[in-house]
């Protein structure tokens, strides 16, 4: 464990037993993190804020729930973020910007995946992404990255509904036998 | 049905993870991961592995305000105590039961926040994810049914306390809870049905037989847990 995931652990383990402190050096240390996140999920400033708030406030009442299962603390904290997103995207009527699908799914820029750094597990998940039929790869992408159900991706990508479950169902598979456990 | 091959479950946790597995599934999938914890080891492991992911994105400074928002909703100010200086202290008393009243108005006048329609279920476990508590809340007749499962026993001397997690931060007790596989029914005010539906969140605490003798927890937090939709 790194000193950053460390400080992390000792901040989250303080916020469970009410120290105020730590939990306000907590959201200081990661809340650019999660706010990002929900900004590029959402694409809506307020709605981002109002999860944000949410999360921490969630954050606080569940600091204890915290373990070394779930990953590092920046692991648990976005999950917890990304969830209330997802939450959040599917209460909207019509989230899909379909102009933008198609960037998603054509840009020849460097990808979210490309841009991640060295470190081994984001190296061996961006190697297993790219060796990845396109097809899943970027139904995979367009679920993960813009929060698309099945049926928005079967509307996206011009497929029907079936097709599609079993495109990010096989998708996932493949995937994780690249990543091992 | 539930899942029941190592398969079925890691591609039904992968899609909890990547946000395609929606609706009344998802709901469902919640429920069972409750009660699994090899399903919630599954969702973990997507968990971590697709963490790459979020930390490719860019990060963005939230603005300052949204802070001091969360702060003011977990820890409002208290009231002031201390009188200023030209006012005697009846103008404070009276003030006080002026503002005390407009609360009391607040309460009775705020409308219940949105209900979901089919309840609340949380599932309460050991550290060795043994289930120890069934709690079943429902928004539409303001009851709360707590089932011990046998593994709870507490000492002869003290008993297991269930406190409302409130959002201002000051646990709200609930009841003293029941052990050894018995059923316990209570009714909830609207204060404590409006504060269930906004914060979910629940903790159980060692006390006393009988309970907190002081209104507000006195032994450890022992468990915590979160009521979530069925």
């Amino acid at each position: 464990m790194d000193c950053d995931n460390e400080r992390l652990v000792t901040l989250l383990a303080r916020s469970a037993q009410g120290d105020r402190q730590s939990f306000a050096s907590l959201y200081q240390q990661t809340s650019a993190a999660l706010y990002g996140m929900c900004l590029h999920l959402l694409r809506n400033k307020d709605e981002a804020q109002d999860v944000l708030q949410e999360t921490y406030i969630q954050v606080w009442h569940n600091a204890g729930e915290y373990h070394a299962d779930r990953g590092t603390p920046i692991t648990w904290l976005m999950s917890i973020g990304r969830y209330r997103c997802l939450d959040a995207l599917r209460r909207r009527r019509h989230h899909v910007d379909f102009d933008q699908v198609a960037s998603v799914k054509m840009s020849e820029d460097a990808g979210p995946m490309e841009r991640a750094d060295a470190q081994l597990d984001r190296q061996r998940l961006s190697d297993c992404l790219k060796d990845l039929d396109e097809r899943y790869r970027s139904t995979i992408e367009m679920a993960y990255f813009r929060g698309f159900t099945h049926q928005e991706l079967a509307v996206a990508m011009g497929q029907p509904l079936g097709t599609t479950k079993s495109l990010v169902r096989r998708g996932l598979s493949v995937l994780r036998r690249c990543l091992g456990s | 049905m539930k899942p029941d091959s190592f398969e079925r479950n890691q591609a039904l946790a992968s899609e909890f993870v990547v946000g395609t597995l929606q609706g009344a599934a998802r709901k469902r999938f919640e429920r069972w991961m409750m009660e699994s914890p090899r399903l919630r080891r599954q969702v973990w492991y997507w968990e971590r592995r697709l963490e790459p992911f979020n930390s490719s994105l860019p990060e963005t400074e939230p603005p300052p305000a949204l802070w001091n928002a969360i702060e003011s909703r977990l820890f409002p100010a208290p009231p002031q105590a201390t009188s200023e200086r030209g006012f005697g202290l009846s103008f404070w008393r009276w003030t006080a039961s002026l503002a005390m009243a407009a609360v009391l108005a607040l309460l009775v006048w705020t409308p219940l926040p949105s209900q979901p329609a089919s309840g609340l279920v949380a599932v309460v476990q050991s550290e060795q994810a043994q289930p120890l508590w069934v709690m079943n809340a429902s928004a539409g007749d303001h009851s709360l049914t707590l089932k011990s499962l046998p593994p709870v026993a507490a000492g002869t001397d003290q008993d297991y306390e269930l406190w409302l997690l409130s959002e201002s931060g000051v646990p709200i007790s609930l009841t003293v809870l029941p052990t050894e596989g018995a059923e316990l029914r209570i009714t909830l005010n609207d204060e404590q049905v409006r504060e269930l539906l906004k914060s979910r969140s629940l903790a159980i605490s060692l006390e006393p037989k009988g309970g907190s003798p002081t209104g507000q927890p006195t032994g450890p937090v022992v468990y915590q847990s979160q009521l979530v939709e069925m």
